[in-house]
């Protein structure tokens, strides 16, 4: 494996649709999810917190060995043939990254939903401006959210490993591509992944702090 | 607006308001101390809260046409303009530049437009939440202590332009002060609350300077040593 081949590539190619897929899919689930359970009054809402809470520090292998047992053949989805699939990888990191976006929306909208939805009131807002105007007031926290998804997508290994395979062309991403070098003891091509890998976690780090220049601001003030 | 029957209860707190009618066009004040239901009264008034039981008849009042300012002002994560027209931009109106610059001349903010509004200072932000809750001409405004951080030129611009807007466009201001010298410049009518219930009620003058009730008679003597003291003026 040559650095910068066609087949490694590939493997960058894969890795970013992956994480932008499954980043994009837990956003999309999370940050409604996060601002109804702000909003909603039911028995045993605490669970669901406690729960979403366990989710978003659960390791990755164990949430791999769940997505296998689902989808491995004789499991309760086996029909649909997915294990060992990008999809499958991309199924994976929507369980992890899920809980971690819905409980930084949900802690965020604790502390700010109610002063912006009472402001919506004295303004005369209607319910759909108000919960635009909530989402628009707690943008950069769902923009927080949204980053610590990716990254946690962009460093996984454990669960992708697990229904992934590792298979070459088909499944391989970079962390695995990484893991793998360095069990052929392939050191110096692991170490020049991992800094690219390191490199397009930077970059999104830049275009985030350039999309949230606007928080800067207050500093300027006086 | 006309109340009746009001109950709002809390843990430590309940709210009962039997009966209560804002004159229409007036500018009334609500006086009583820390904790007595004066905010959660507005808050009810607002439709910030919602009633345990009773009535809160706004007398053809639209929710749009109601507003308040609260205490500790929220303002968005913009631009001092753009909080400013925020109102009109919910209501679909095109900001008239006069108007909006003729505001913020007054806030003192002309220079500040384009400024972060959550990094102003307390008292700036209280004058762009008052001009923000004025600039779209509603018809009952609730203003909750937004006095409280405002300097003596500042508070006597707002009070001019209360005045001026009550008299040209007949809204009902229901103003919350401490200090009793806003209150007597400003209102015509006064509400005395004591334990979340109305204690007294009457023309301010009557309130102020020759109260029946035993309980108002003991606030306005606090009251007037504390405006006295803060206003350098000797207790005896």
């Amino acid at each position: 494996m040559e650095l910068f081949d066609a087949e490694i590539l590939g493997i960058i190619g894969l890795t970013l649709r992956m994480t932008l897929l499954s980043t994009a899919i837990s956003a999309i689930i999370g940050i409604p999810l996060g601002l109804w359970l702000d909003r909603a009054n039911f028995a045993g809402k605490r669970l669901v917190v406690l729960i979403n809470r366990t989710l978003m520090a659960s390791p990755p292998v164990v949430v791999g060995l769940v997505v296998y047992l689902i989808f491995m053949r004789n499991g309760p989805l086996g029909f649909l043939r997915l294990l060992f699939t990008f999809e499958a990888m991309v199924i994976a990191q929507v369980l992890l990254i899920t809980p971690i976006i819905c409980g930084i929306v949900y802690v965020a909208a604790g502390r700010n939903a109610a002063r912006i939805r009472m402001f919506a009131v004295t303004m005369g807002a209607s319910k759909r401006q108000t919960r635009f105007l909530i989402i628009k007031e707690l943008s950069n926290e769902i923009f927080f959210a949204v980053i610590t998804g990716y990254g946690r997508a962009m460093s996984e290994v454990g669960a992708i490993m697990i229904v992934g395979g590792n298979i070459r062309y088909h499944t391989r991403t970079m962390t695995t591509t990484i893991s793998l070098l360095r069990n052929r003891g392939e050191i110096e091509q692991a170490v020049v992944l991992g800094v690219v890998l390191m490199l397009i976690a930077l970059t999104v780090q830049i275009i985030a702090d350039f999309l949230r220049k606007r928080e800067r601001r207050l500093d300027e003030n006086f | 607006m006309r109340i009746s029957n009001l109950q709002k209860n809390f843990d430590r707190f309940s709210l009962h308001i039997e009966r209560l009618q804002l004159p229409r066009g007036e500018i009334c004040g609500i006086i009583g101390a820390n904790g007595c239901g004066k905010t959660t009264l507005m808050k009810l008034m607002a439709g910030i809260l919602p009633p345990d039981t009773g009535q809160i008849d706004t007398e053809g009042l639209a929710p749009q046409d109601i507003t308040m300012v609260l205490r500790k002002p929220y303002l968005m994560h913009d631009t001092v303009i753009r909080n400013l027209t925020y109102p009109l931009k919910l209501r679909g109106i095109k900001p008239d530049v006069e108007l909006v610059e003729y505001y913020l001349e007054l806030a003192g903010l002309q220079d500040d437009r384009e400024i972060y509004a959550p990094g102003l200072s307390s008292g700036q932000q209280q004058k762009l939440a008052l001009i923000r809750a004025m600039i779209f001409s509603p018809k009952l405004v609730l203003i909750d202590e937004a006095f409280s951080n405002l300097d003596m030129e500042s508070t006597a611009a707002f009070e001019w332009l209360i005045l001026e807007r009550q008299r040209t466009e007949t809204a009902t201001y229901l103003i919350c002060a401490h200090q009793l010298s806003h209150i007597q410049r400003l209102c015509g009518y006064v509400f005395f609350m004591h334990d979340g219930r109305i204690e007294a009620e009457g023309p301010t003058d009557e309130m102020l300077l020759r109260p029946k009730s035993q309980r108002l008679q003991k606030y306005l003597q606090y009251a007037s040593l504390k405006e006295g003291a803060a206003d350098g003026i000797p207790d005896s």
